[in-house]
Parts: structure tokens; C-alpha cells; sequence
């Protein structure tokens, strides 16, 4: 197993593109299970803390260490299997979402969860249930998880499979035949996409308590993916608006027919305000000048007709004012991909900014549910407007889900930037929201959580976590503080 | 005025090409197919064109019917017309070019623009075979073009340089990347290209005088090496490189 100590090659593991920064001793990449199991075992028998590490591009330093040693999935990349008759892909943690996404579509399948980072592994994406535009339609990562291999701090193992749990008790049985019971006490989630904490919920699979627990339950060595057919035609367009508020009612129009039987049904609906289309302009000279918001809105088509589609989204733009000669319609897939550019621009750019200032990003990823969305952003828009702190609002707006950036570039603005932060986060619980709803609590959003959920709630967590991690070895200082964890 | 844009309809350049059965085409199963992008140039010079001095705007192309994509993208782009010489049969450059040369004179166009070369054969021949044959004057891996009146004034890129060069309409122009920022298709051109109706008509007969033998992947780039990860290596890298790889 490839063992990493000296720093400059461990520096690499250090931080995460939150720019959250922390230590460790040493980083081992093993190249399959059983020396990740090894790995494991040995952390457990020097009671020695062990963060996993998937590529990186995670938010909230999720995968950064605080002390012991970093496993790293980057040797775990393989697609193990693809059934093509029951459509489900078996891969490994560590393969990178970008080359999953070019190995089925060249047979035809699909795999519709694309959390902006195309660079981030399917292991991440698991621990975070990593969301992106395409969940508004098709839900996060959590929808398309058949099943997943799970290793333990003892080193045992879980092959959880797609069974629902009735009752108010998980009954798992691990590799050695040791069962443990975790009990199922409601913790209230709220009705809105999520990645606050652990999911816990009557009826639940045994699998989803591990997604999107962030490394803190078990390492996942091996997860089944639910796969679709490629849709026969999907449209895709960039449509700018001279008003945000045109915009927000276009989107709002069309959220309020979703899944009905009407021919647009869109995959996508993604907000960009002013400020998002000022950092873009210089890569996208063809943003007209009058533009004040955009919305970018991919439709798959299965059974719908494309040119039907075509035209009552042509319909919609009318009605609600958009700019229908200088909005962008893709003809080919090359145009399609430029418009992800273009989405994926606006995150990509905001976190380079951010480490060129050295700061940190202020960022929300809060839902709330629909009926509160509207006073939700003006609350927030009213709150970061009146100060010099610079911004840019963006995000999955079909699903009710505002990333607002602040971009503070002195140590004085930072501290407004988070007197801020603070308030859109009770807003948005207020609101029956979420404070994260794809990036995860990580190490930097935990006071938050607990704002979220209160102390009971997170002690239900803790408690589950020390069933099946009593030292808390795994993933140490994501979603606990210790005085949780006590 | 009349503006003729000639563009092809090639795999997409994100995507990996098998070769086929028979040896002799691509295995287009899970290829996506794309504008040719040096003929997104041509296309918006040809919109600019119009935009600036009036004039109708003709799209043509050869191929089968997939090629209508293609069309239908310029067409929602903004070009007036479209029109597509069908064929699916393959055919050498100096066969597409008698083809589209015979169109070009039938519409009478005064400015011709292509592409500098199809990503797909890459033989960056067709523009040049066509200028030929139409007689016209041809300004090839243009970078900036302007015309006033007659008199046409290119920029075009050479080995090393650029050079400046002159001439009179009718001309063909092929178009490199930097010439223009090509625009996308926008809601009100796709709504009226609805309304446009590309004309198919059968692809000049003429015979190929280049015969496809082959196609094969060129071979697979061997594994790299790894000498060392520290000082300790450079020695022997320098070694290698002198003795097996012979590149210093
Ligand atoms: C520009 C940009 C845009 C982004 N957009 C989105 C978006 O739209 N939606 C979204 O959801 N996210 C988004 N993200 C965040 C990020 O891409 C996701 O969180 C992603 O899922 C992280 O994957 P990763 O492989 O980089 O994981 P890492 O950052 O390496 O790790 C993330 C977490 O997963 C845990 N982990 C990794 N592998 C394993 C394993 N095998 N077993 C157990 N735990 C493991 C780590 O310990 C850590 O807690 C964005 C990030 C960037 C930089």
C-alpha cells in the first residue's frame, strides 16, 4: 500500500475546496478492499483517527483531516460492472463521476445525479448524497443507490442491500454475523432536499443512514448504481431576463406544473443573478448587456416531442418577458456542454476567487420549502445588500435551493459576511429549511446543524454513531462537536 | 448580395471513435454528432456579413439525412435557407467539392465561406477544391475579414506570422478560430427556423478518385514509466532518456 508522509505530498490532503485547512500524519492509498480493511483495523488497534478522502471538491471539509491518518480512495477507480438488462452500474469509491458519466454513455445509459463538480468521486458523492441540477426532476444521489458494501471501524463489513425497514429498528448483520440494532427515532427532517446530518426516518433502507453521513459511519468500498436509458433528445437553454424578477416567475410558473401531464417538464432549472453574470461575462462574451438574470433549463425527452417542448417553453419565455433574441438554445450536444460550463463556471470561479484572497467562502446551500421561497430570498437579498461585501446569488431554484456567496476580501468584511450567514440560517430554518442541502455539514457547519435540528435531535445522531464507531475513529469533527459526541 | 456557408456534420470531438465492421467507416453507436467547428466560424462571419450589408444567407450540405442537424442549427442560428445535397455514399473532397461547386453557381453567390478544414477527414481541401472550380479567388485560415464594396481585405494565419491580403468578389473564405465569438442558436431564431424548410435535393453525380481502403486506430500509447519520485532518480532519467528514448 502506497504510504504518503512526507509533506509535500500530503498537503495535497490538507484542505478541500472550502479552503477549510487541517493535518495528519500520514496518507495511505490502498489499491483494493482488503487493504483499506487492513488499514482500518491497524488505525482501531493504535485507537488512531481515520478521515477518508475521495478527490476533494467538497465543501464543507468533509474529507479534511484534524490529526491521524487520511485513506484515500484515488486508487479505488474501477467500474466494476455494468448490467446493462437491469441497468445498474457496480463501481468502486473512488471512480471519478466525469469518467462514470463517459463509460455509460457510450452504451446509451445515464446517470442523472451531477453535483457541478464533474471531478468529485462517486464515494463523495455517496457521503454527501450529492445533489445537482438534474435532482430537481430526479432527486440526489440518495434516488440511484441499489446498494453499497460498507466497512466498519472493527474492520467487519455490510453489504446493505435495497431493504425498507418497517419497524423503528435497523437490524444489521455485518461480514462475522455480529448484529446491530440502531434504533429509528424520527428526528423531523425537513420536507425540502437535504444533507443536514444523518437521515433517519421511519421506513427508511438500512443504506441511507450511511449516505450522506460524510465518512462518520463506515467507509463505503463498493456502491450500486440505478442507471436510466439516455433520453431520445434533450433540450437545453440559457434564458436571460432583464428583470430577476421575471426570472424568479418564470421558474415559479413552471415549477407549479411539475410532473403534471404538460409537455415541459424540466430536468433543470438553475438561477443566475446579476452579479453571477457579471463574474461570467468575460468567458461568455455572448451574455447580452442588458441582462440582469438568467435561467438555465434542460428538459430530457423520453416521450415528449421535442419540438413541442420547444415551443411551449418558447411560450413561457414570452409570457413572463424573456429575451428571446439574445437567450441561448443548444442544437447539439457540444452546446449542451458549454451551457454545464456555464453553470459549472459560476461555483468554480467563486471558489478560485476565494483561495486567490485567501479567505474563505461564506456560502448558504439552504432549501426551504416552496410556499416560503420567495419571502426566503428577499430576506436574504435585503440582508447582504446595504454593505460593501461583494456576492453572487445562484443555484437549484426549481428545488427551492439558494447558493448566496459572499466574497468578503478582508478579515472585516469576513466577520460581517458571517453575522449574515447566521441570519439567513434562521431565516431559513424559520422557514422549515435546511442548512445544507447537498454539501453536508463537513467541520464548518456544525453549530448550524444543531441550530437546525437542537441538541436532542443531534444526540439521537451521536447516539447511532456510537453503536456502530464507540471511539469515534471515523471521520472526527464532521457533523459533531465533541460535546455532542460525549 | 448572396452568402453561402458550406458546413459538415462530424462526431463530436469530445467523443471516442471506433472504427467499424468493415473496416472501412466509424462505429457511430454512442457517437453524437456536431456542427463542424471551424464551420461555426463561417457561419457567423456569413450573420455579421448580413447583419452589416444586407444580402440572403444559404446554408448547404452534403451528406445524409442526419446532416439536416447541422442545417437546422445554422438555420436557427440565423441563415435564411437551407439546402442539403444528399448523399450517403462516401466521397472524396474533389467529389464534395464538384458537388457543392455546382450549387454554389446554381444560387450565384457572391461570398463563400468554409470552414479551414472538417474535424472529421481533416483534409482541409474541400474550400480550396471548390474556390477552383468556381474560379473564384480563395483566402484560406482567415483571422479577420472585412469587406467594403467589392474589395475584400483578410488577415490569414502562415507559419509563423500572419500575412494581410487583398482581393475582389466573388471570393471563398475559410475560417479559423479567432476569427469570431460564433453565437448560439437563440429562442427567436429557433422559432423561425421552424418556419424554414430545408430543400433536399439529390448530390451531383460524379465519381471519386480516391478509394477508401482502411480505417485503423492509430496504436495504443505504451505505459508510462516511473524512474523515481525523488533527486535520487534524476541520474538514471537522464540515462534513459539519452539511451532508450533518445531525446537528448
Ligand atoms: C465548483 C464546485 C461545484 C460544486 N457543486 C456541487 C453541487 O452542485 N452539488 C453538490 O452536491 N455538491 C457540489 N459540490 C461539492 C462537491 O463536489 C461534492 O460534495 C462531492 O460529492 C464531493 O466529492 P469528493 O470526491 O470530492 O469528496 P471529498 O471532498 O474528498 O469528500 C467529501 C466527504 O466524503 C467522504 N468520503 C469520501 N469517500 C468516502 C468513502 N469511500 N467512504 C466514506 N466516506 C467517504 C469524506 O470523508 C468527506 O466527508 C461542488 C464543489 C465545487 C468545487
Amino acid at each position: 500500500m502506497i504510504e504518503r508522509r512526507d509533506q509535500e505530498s500530503i498537503v495535497n490532503y490538507l484542505a478541500d475546496a472550502s479552503n477549510f485547512k487541517g493535518n495528519c500524519e500520514k496518507v495511505l492509498v490502498p489499491a483494493s478492499k482488503d487493504e483499506v480493511k487492513e488499514a482500518i483495523i491497524e488505525a482501531a488497534a493504535k485507537n488512531i483517527p481515520v478521515t477518508f478522502s475521495g478527490a476533494g471538491t467538497g465543501l464543507t471539509g468533509g474529507r479534511v483531516p484534524l490529526g491521524g491518518w487520511v485513506i484515500s480512495t484515488e486508487k479505488l477507480n474501477r467500474i466494476i460492472d455494468i448490467d446493462t438488462s437491469n441497468k445498474t452500474a457496480a463501481v468502486e469509491p473512488g471512480l471519478l463521476l466525469s469518467d462514470f458519466h463517459a463509460a455509460i454513455s457510450k452504451i446509451g445509459l445515464y446517470y442523472p445525479p451531477d453535483p457541478t463538480e464533474q471531478n468529485s468521486t462517486i464515494g463523495g458523492n455517496f457521503a454527501t448524497n450529492a445533489s445537482g441540477a438534474k435532482s430537481y426532476k430526479y432527486g440526489p444521489t440518495r434516488s440511484f443507490i441499489e446498494s453499497a458494501e460498507i466497512i466498519l471501524p472493527s474492520g467487519e463489513t455490510f453489504f446493505l442491500p435495497q431493504t425498507k425497514n418497517c419497524g423503528n429498528l435497523l437490524s444489521m448483520k455485518s461480514s462475522s454475523g455480529k448484529e446491530y440494532n440502531i434504533p429509528v427515532d424520527d428526528i423531523s427532517m425537513p420536507e425540502v432536499k437535504n444533507a443536514s446530518g444523518y437521515y433517519i426516518k421511519r421506513g427508511m433502507r438500512d443504506i441511507d443512514l450511511f449516505i450522506g453521513s460524510e465518512g462518520t459511519l463506515g467507509f463505503v468500498s463498493e456502491i450500486s448504481l440505478r442507471l436510466m436509458d439516455i433520453p431520445n433528445e434533450v433540450i437545453s437553454a440559457v434564458i436571460f431576463f432583464e428583470s430577476d424578477i421575471n426570472a424568479l416567475d418564470f421558474i415559479d410558473d413552471l415549477r407549479s406544473l411539475r410532473n403534471r401531464n404538460i409537455s415541459i417538464n424540466p430536468s433543470a432549472l438553475e438561477f443566475f443573478d446579476k452579479n453571477s453574470l457579471e463574474f461570467l461575462r468575460e468567458d461568455f462574451p455572448g451574455i447580452p448587456n442588458d441582462a440582469l438574470a438568467a435561467v438555465w433549463l434542460e428538459n430530457d425527452c423520453y416521450n415528449s416531442d421535442p419540438d413541442k417542448v420547444t415551443d411551449v417553453l418558447i411560450s413561457f419565455c414570452e409570457k413572463h418577458k424573456a429575451n428571446l433574441s439574445g437567450s441561448w438554445f443548444a442544437s447539439d450536444a457540444k452546446d449542451r456542454n458549454k451551457f454545464q460550463t456555464f453553470r459549472h463556471a459560476v461555483s468554480y470561479k467563486v471558489s478560485e476567487f476565494i483561495s486567490s484572497k485567501n479567505m474563505l467562502k461564506v456560502g448558504t446551500d439552504t432549501a426551504v420549502p416552496v410556499q416560503f421561497f420567495r419571502k426566503f430570498l428577499n430576506d436574504s437579498i435585503n440582508l447582504v445588500s446595504g454593505n460593501e461585501i461583494r456576492y453572487v446569488l445562484y443555484g437549484h431554484f426549481g428545488d427551492c435551493h439558494m447558493h448566496l456567496n459572499m466574497l468578503p476580501e478582508n478579515q472585516d468584511q469576513l466577520r460581517i459576511a458571517r453575522e449574515i450567514y447566521s441570519d439567513i440560517i434562521d431565516s431559513a430554518i424559520e422557514a422549515g429549511g435546511t442548512v445544507s442541502a447537498e454539501h453536508g455539514i463537513g467541520k464548518i457547519k456544525k453549530d448550524y446543524l444543531l441550530r437546525m435540528y437542537g441538541f436532542e435531535s443531534i444526540k439521537k445522531m451521536a447516539y447511532i454513531k456510537k453503536i456502530l464507531d464507540s471511539e469515534n475513529l471515523f471521520g472526527r469533527g464532521n457533523i459533531f462537536t465533541d460535546l455532542m459526541f460525549e | 448580395m448572396k452568402i453561402v456557408v458550406c458546413v459538415s456534420h462530424v462526431p463530436d470531438t469530445a467523443t471516442r471513435i471506433n472504427v467499424s465492421g468493415d473496416g472501412k467507416n466509424i462505429d457511430s453507436t454512442g457517437v453524437t454528432y456536431i456542427v463542424n467547428p471551424y464551420d461555426e466560424f463561417a457561419i457567423e462571419e456569413a450573420l455579421k456579413h448580413k447583419e452589416k450589408s444586407g444580402g440572403e444567407t444559404y446554408v448547404v450540405s452534403l451528406g445524409g439525412d442526419a446532416n439536416k442537424e447541422t442545417i437546422k442549427k445554422a438555420l436557427a442560428m440565423g441563415i435564411d435557407n437551407g439546402i442539403l445535397l444528399k448523399d450517403d455514399s462516401y466521397r472524396d473532397s474533389l467529389s464534395v467539392a464538384k458537388a457543392l461547386a455546382a450549387e454554389i453557381k446554381s444560387i450565384g453567390a457572391d461570398l463563400v465561406f468554409f470552414g479551414k478544414q472538417s474535424v472529421d477527414y481533416d483534409s482541409s481541401a474541400v474550400g480550396q477544391l471548390t474556390a477552383e472550380l468556381l474560379g473564384m479567388p480563395l483566402i484560406s485560415v482567415v483571422v479577420d475579414l472585412s469587406v467594403e464594396g467589392s474589395k475584400v481585405t483578410a488577415e490569414r494565419e502562415i507559419e509563423g506570422g500572419k500575412e494581410v491580403i487583398e482581393t475582389t468578389l466573388p471570393c471563398v473564405i475559410t475560417t479559423q478560430k479567432g476569427l469570431n465569438e460564433p453565437r448560439y442558436a437563440s429562442l427567436k431564431g429557433i422559432m423561425a427556423a421552424k418556419k424554414k424548410i430545408i430543400e433536399e435535393k439529390p448530390a451531383l453525380a460524379v465519381a471519386n478518385y480516391v478509394e477508401l481502403l482502411q480505417m485503423k486506430r492509430p496504436p495504443a500509447k505504451e505505459a508510462g514509466k516511473i524512474v523515481g519520485t525523488d533527486v535520487s532518480a534524476v541520474p538514471e532519467l537522464v540515462r534513459l532518456l539519452r539511451e532508450e528514448a533518445k531525446v537528448i
